[in-house]
């Protein structure tokens, strides 16, 4: 078989009721119809998939939950000795198989950034890694772009399949499915019928088309020095920081963002250790200990935002970008700020200002 | 708002001089996008625009970003841009003595009600690009690169403005532009709040539990308030003492929504900030429009109105009495 399927638009959702009986399928749903909301959810049967508006939450939370169950513990007491206590730990783990069918290009590509962190350094992130490998993506090769899209400008691109292990590409009448990796292919073959000469060319037609577009204007590679050098002009982060309410939607709502908080909750003997998503533009976030904190305003903790993205992740991870363009930041900030702006204007000198 | 922005450059160039800044809005990313504004030196002058799309209220950079109390060594004033609800947060800020009267100069925007980029794009084909967005008359008209849309104003606008009883700024030491009629009398019943209490108890819960299912509890809601005031001390991220657990649940979400409302009972001018800026789009300005509407009734109080009255949850009066 040619690892491809042909599904008609009538089609998907007998396709989803079969896949989501081997795996949790996660699809981009409407989440509420008066505001429009998107994001990704798990797909019972019934539910539509949300394929040509975009999602305004990143699936990040599918590999890494906003909050996670690291392990559970309770103190047991010693009847013999009651001041001594032993400590009862429980594995926590949630990572059956999963799919996630209907993500972009950009969300999909997101977690490379987590790969290299999570997984390729010194040490691994367990919890991360299981679900890692338990989840394919059926990635949709992405027609359309709004004004706060700039994939191509960060070396990605609208049919950029990094990291997907299958490419739905919408054609006349419904998706031609194509498996790329191994496990791809496979879950592909057993899940349709393969695609007409006509319909397999049309799929290609669109790839090729896709691939073509420039989505985003100027590149925003390569400005790791730059950022370098603007560090300790405060001036210049006054001027594009200024409207910021550091809310910290931006790193909420980015599937490249991977700060995380350790909590224990417990009441009583027993609870749970738990990590959860936090924020580097809050000032709790850097406050040490004894009362210092390194980043006291919001300018530093922006510069750190897109120092990170585009500097010190770029200089450790042989130039890659920790940003994958989705725009999702400047469509949620509630005081537009760009975040392409600010990069571009790295590299501006003080004059060009002025 | 119409588009006042020639008018308000034209009065700041005059009075620049004697301000050290003056806040105000710029244009955004997209044309359905605007931004707060510093303007810190006369070159600045002509980026301002004030228009529908001068969502921001930019109030809370007086309370939570600069020191508007203390006069400056030089006398010089801080401008701020106001629509009218606006006006109401610089009045409660004032009350409380988080600004100082003298400390600002205040120019006032009369204001027919500012656009939601959500409804829009959700009355636009989307994802476009939007290449323009006019008023004309009573008509919005959205240029994309899928065409041409036009639609009734009042399908576009905020909801808050959809019941505005304060179009015309309360306190200002100019006004640009002329007065405009509100679209509800003072004391008219807020149509919002009468819409959530026309369901029955169970269906009020399910609604709740609905909305608030979706808070990622990025607390953006806090951080666009003017009078949320405690910052870094909010007891949704203060450690010792931890008053919240980290899980993302609904006691933790409801706890958080109703200590937010409950901290602005009274206080809160309903600027609409908290819903506008939501990422999941939850109506959360609702909340405190219901206590305001109890306050009101019960203690004969709204806020932002007086700069020498005081709210009423931050005195105690032995007459006080229906509580
Ligand atoms: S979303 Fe915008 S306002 Fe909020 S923290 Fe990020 S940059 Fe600042
Ligand atoms: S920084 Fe912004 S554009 Fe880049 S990946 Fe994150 S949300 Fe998307
Ligand atoms: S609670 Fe919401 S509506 Fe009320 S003053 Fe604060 S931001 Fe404005
Ligand atoms: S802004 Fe919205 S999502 Fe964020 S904490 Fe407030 S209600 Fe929750």
């Amino acid at each position: 078989m040619s690892g491809k399927i042909f599904v008609a638009h009538d089609a998907l959702s007998g396709l989803l009721d079969d896949l989501s009986k081997k795996f949790k399928v996660w699809i981009p749903q409407m989440m509420d119809q008066a505001s429009g909301h998107i994001a990704f959810g798990v797909y019972a049967p019934g539910k539509k998939p949300e394929l040509t508006r975009r999602s305004r939450l990143s699936p990040k939370k599918i590999l890494f939950p906003s909050m996670d169950t690291l392990f559970k513990f309770t103190y047991v007491k010693d009847p013999k000795d009651p001041v001594r206590y032993t400590i009862d730990l429980k594995e926590s783990f949630d990572n059956g198989p999963t799919l996630v069918f209907g993500a972009r290009p950009c969300d999909t590509r997101g977690f490379q950034t987590f790969d290299q962190v999570f997984l390729k350094g010194q040490y691994k992130d367990v919890y991360y890694e299981r679900r890692r490998q338990n989840t394919l993506f059926a990635t949709l090769v992405c027609q359309d772009s709004d004004t706060a899209c700039f994939c191509s400008s960060v070396g990605s691109g609208p049919a950029d399949m990094t990291g997907s292990d299958m490419a739905v590409i919408p054609i006349e009448g419904g998706y031609v499915i194509e498996g790329l990796t191994d496990a791809g292919r496979k879950l592909v073959e057993t899940s349709g019928s393969a695609p007409s000469p006509e319909q397999a060319a049309a799929a290609e037609q669109m790839k090729r088309n896709t691939a073509a577009l420039k989505i985003g204007e100027d590149d925003l590679t390569g400005y790791a020095d730059d950022l370098t050098r603007r560090f300790t002009d405060m001036d210049f982060w006054r001027e594009q920081v200024s409207p910021c309410i550091t809310c910290g939607v931006c790193t909420w709502v980015c599937p490249t963002c991977y700060c995380f908080s350790i909590t224990d909750e417990a009441s009583g003997m027993s609870g749970e250790r738990m990590r959860s998503w936090d924020s580097c533009m809050f000032y709790l976030y850097t406050l040490e200990a004894r009362g210092h904190n390194p980043r006291p305003t919001k300018m530093e903790r922006y510069r750190n935002r897109v120092g990170h993205k585009f500097s010190y992740f770029p200089k450790k991870y042989d130039g890659m970008v920790s940003c994958c363009g989705c725009g999702r930041c400047i469509r949620t900030c509630p005081v537009s700020i760009d975040i392409r702006k600010v990069v571009k204007e790295l590299k501006e000198t003080a004059d060009d200002r002025a | 708002m119409d588009d006042k922005t020639n008018a308000l450059r034209e009065h700041v160039k005059g009075i620049f001089s004697n301000l050290e800044l003056v806040l105000g809005w710029e244009p955004g990313y997209d044309p359905l996008h605007t931004r707060p504004f510093y303007v810190r030196t006369e070159s600045d002058i002509d980026r301002l625009t004030a228009n529908c799309l001068s969502f921001q209220n930019l109030t809370r950079y007086l309370a939570k970003s600069m020191n508007a109390v203390d006069p400056a060594a030089d006398g010089r004033k801080i401008g701020v841009c106001v629509k009218g609800c606006d006006s109401r947060s610089l009045v409660a800020l004032i009350q409380e003595k988080f600004v100082s009267r003298d400390r600002v100069y205040v120019i006032g925007l009369p204001c027919r009600g500012t656009l939601d980029a959500r409804r829009i794009r959700a009355l636009v084909p989307d994802p476009a690009r939007i290449r323009s967005v006019n008023a004309e008359g009573d008509e919005l008209v959205v240029e994309t690169d899928r065409g041409i849309s036009r639609f009734a104003l009042d399908r576009a606008i905020a909801r808050k403005c959809l019941q505005c009883r304060y179009p015309n700024p309360v306190i200002h030491d100019v006004l640009i532009g002329d007065p405009v009629t509100p679209r509800l009398k003072i004391d008219a019943e807020n149509p919002s709040v009468a819409a959530v209490e026309a369901l029955s108890l169970e269906d009020r819960l399910l609604f709740w539990e609905n909305q608030l299912d979706r808070c990622i509890r990025c607390f953006a809601c806090r951080n666009a308030c003017p009078l949320c005031v405690c910052q870094n001390h909010c007891i949704m991220e203060t450690r010792m003492p931890k008053w919240i657990t980290q899980y993302r649940n609904m006691n933790e979400k409801f706890m958080f929504h109703m200590i937010h409302a409950l901290h602005l009972a009274g206080r809160c001018t309903e600027c609409g900030e908290c819903e506008r800026v939501c990422p999941v789009g939850i109506p959360v300005a609702l909340i405190k429009e219901k206590i305001n509407a109890i306050i009101y009734e019960m203690l004969d109080y709204e806020s932002g109105i007086d700069p020498e009255a005081v709210p009423p949850l931050l005195t105690f009066s032995p007459k006080e009495t229906g509580i």
